[in-house]
């Protein structure tokens, strides 16, 4: 299969810090791909290596099989980075006309009005007068300018309202249905969880986890079996069970920290206290947790 | 192709709404040719050589301000803003880019250089004959060149601050030195002799021989070619060394 996207063994280092550290993956067509992870985790390191605008310093990087920089990979991509700039002194409906015209096969300029979800109203407005939010919705609307087949976004939905937000995802599966490759950053796991079908978690340059989203998910969080049980229980019988990891007690619930709920949950009805238990409940584990444990981590050396 | 010609079009009406333009290379070369050819008196003989070679020493002075200051910085703020490193995601070459940029600048030269000659006209009743005319235009056109390699090696400069302020302060010095401003035989000899060799007092000198009726002479052509290539080689060694990193 031909990969839309191909990272192989990458490294890029600054000075002396690796920014990005021997990642490899791939993409295929299709996907939609989440890059998650904290501040300086290497997400837009990543995304700009894919766009060619950084050079890896050792690996390989490439999109349809070919260098980012050849025009043929440029026809056939769009994207809106992490800083948002625009071209200043032109109309916006200007700027979508000139970018237009760098393209073979642009899509209209009422598709692009319609699908970045900008109001007509702001066509004739100055670019350096809108607003921050506003401005992203053009950079949107130019990312898609060329109705490209594979395309980026670096933390696309940051200082945009709940309205410019819920358009921006609604527009990323309409995208989705049209079979493009989509890759985005974010620092909202809720939208990884939601959109991505794909999570590559990065954590200080490494790819620490590559899965769907509850895969992830399984990996990486505790996963518990809580339930509230009669005094004379104590919390030591519990610890013996078969892949129970940790067992304490919060708020008068017992907690069984494990990564099979379902043996634990098996053996817990059948053993000989299962009748002085009840209400119990299991916890799968949330993204942000997998986030918080990696922030952590990281703030602790 | 069509990609270029938008971005000419798209270029030149940045230029024109820019107020730097608009002041320094427009208002300001037509206020000082008020002022120096109707109110303050400079006692030359002959006025109306005076008046006709006063509007060159402007026109050329407003096409160094648009070719050294506003395309200087505005590359300057292209790159800092992250604009430069958006384009090159988009199938638009970096060379139809900058090719686009310069076909605005000489829309733009085109421009002021005919407002400029019409406030002659019109300020003083300067007459010229129409080769006169033409030539002299097209020679500030071409002249322009050296200057616009300036203003690309100024754009090369890491912030905008010490962009505007180094070209601030070569505009000033090329075209008070160049004879801009007032005729060089004022200056003091040292001065006069240095003038000789830069690239404003050579445009200079060229289009103040049109107007006498005469060619510009061959060393004015060497020397702003001189510079022109020295500028190009230079902008392109200092990006050179910029992308290496
Ligand atoms: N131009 C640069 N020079 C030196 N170091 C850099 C440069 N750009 C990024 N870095 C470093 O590389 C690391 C990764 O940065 P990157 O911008 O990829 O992180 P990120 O995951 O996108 O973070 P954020 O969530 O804050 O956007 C950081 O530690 C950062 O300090
Ligand atoms: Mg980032």
């Amino acid at each position: 299969m031909n990969d839309v996207v191909t990272f192989y063994n990458v490294t890029k280092t600054y000075k002396d810090q690796k920014a990005v550290n021997e990642v490899s993956f791939s993409i295929q067509s299709g996907e939609i791909v989440a890059i998650l992870g904290p501040n300086g985790a290497g997400k837009s390191t990543t995304i700009m290596l894919m766009l060619g605008l950084l050079e890896p310093s050792l690996g390989l990087v490439q999109l349809f099989t070919h260098s980012p920089k050849e025009k043929l990979v440029r026809e056939r991509i769009g994207a809106m980075l992490q800083e948002v700039s625009v071209i200043d002194r032109l109309k916006v409906k200007e700027i979508l006309e000139l970018f237009r015209s760098y393209y073979s096969n642009p899509l209209s300029l009422s598709e692009l009005i319609k699908l970045s979800g900008m109001s007509t109203e702001l066509l004739n407005q100055r670019a350096e007068k809108l607003s921050g939010g506003q401005k992203r919705m053009l950079n949107f609307a130019l990312s898609l300018a060329g109705n490209p087949d594979l395309l980026f976004f670096d933390e696309p939905t940051v200082g945009m309202d709940i309205k410019a937000r819920a358009n921006f995802w609604n527009t990323i599966r309409i995208l989705k249905d049209k079979g493009k490759t989509i890759i985005f950053t974010t620092h909202y796991l809720q939208e990884a969880d939601d959109v991505a079908e794909r999570i590559l978690l990065l954590h200080d340059g490494k790819l620490v986890a590559d899965g769907h989203p509850s895969e992830i998910k399984k990996k990486i969080t505790k996963q518990s079996v809580s339930f509230l049980a009669s005094t004379d229980l104590t919390l030591d019988q519990f610890r013996s069970l078969p892949h129970v990891e940790d067992v304490y007690l919060e708020e008068g619930r017992i907690y069984l920290i494990t990564n099979d709920t379902d043996t634990v949950l098996f053996s817990l009805i059948k053993s000989n206290s299962s009748a002085e238990i009840s209400e119990i409940q299991i916890k799968q584990g949330r993204l942000d947790e997998v986030f918080e444990q990696l922030t952590l981590s990281k703030e602790a050396q | 192709m069509y990609a270029m010609w938008m971005q000419t079009k798209a270029e030149t009406l940045k230029v024109l709404r820019n107020p730097y333009y608009v002041f320094w290379s427009l208002a300001m070369p037509i206020l000082f040719y008020f002022l120096f050819t109707k109110i303050i008196n400079t006692g030359v003989d002959d006025k109306q050589q005076w008046h006709k070679h006063y509007l060159m020493s402007m026109t050329i002075f407003s096409i160094m301000g648009s070719s050294i200051m506003t395309l200087g910085i505005r590359l300057v703020q292209e790159r800092t803003e992250g604009w430069s490193r958006f384009m090159r995601i988009t199938p638009l070459s970096e060379y139809s880019y900058f090719i686009a940029k310069m076909m605005a600048q000489t829309v733009i030269h085109i421009l002021s250089i005919m407002v400029i000659f019409a406030a002659g006209i019109i300020i003083n009743g300067v007459s010229l004959s129409f080769q006169e005319w033409l030539l002299s235009g097209l020679w500030i056109l071409a002249g322009s060149l050296p200057f616009l390699a300036l203003g690309t090696l100024i754009g090369t400069m890491k912030r905008v601050d010490t962009a505007s302020g180094i070209s601030n302060i070569l505009y000033m010095a090329l075209a008070i030195m160049g004879g801009m401003w007032m005729p060089i035989e004022i200056l003091p000899r040292t001065m006069q002799a240095i003038a000789k060799w830069l690239p404003s007092y050579n445009l200079g000198n060229g289009a103040w021989e049109i107007i006498s009726g005469r060619y510009p002479e061959w060393f004015n052509v060497l020397i702003l070619s001189g510079y022109f290539f020295l500028f190009v080689i230079l902008s392109k060694y200092v990006r050179k060394k910029q992308e290496a990193i």
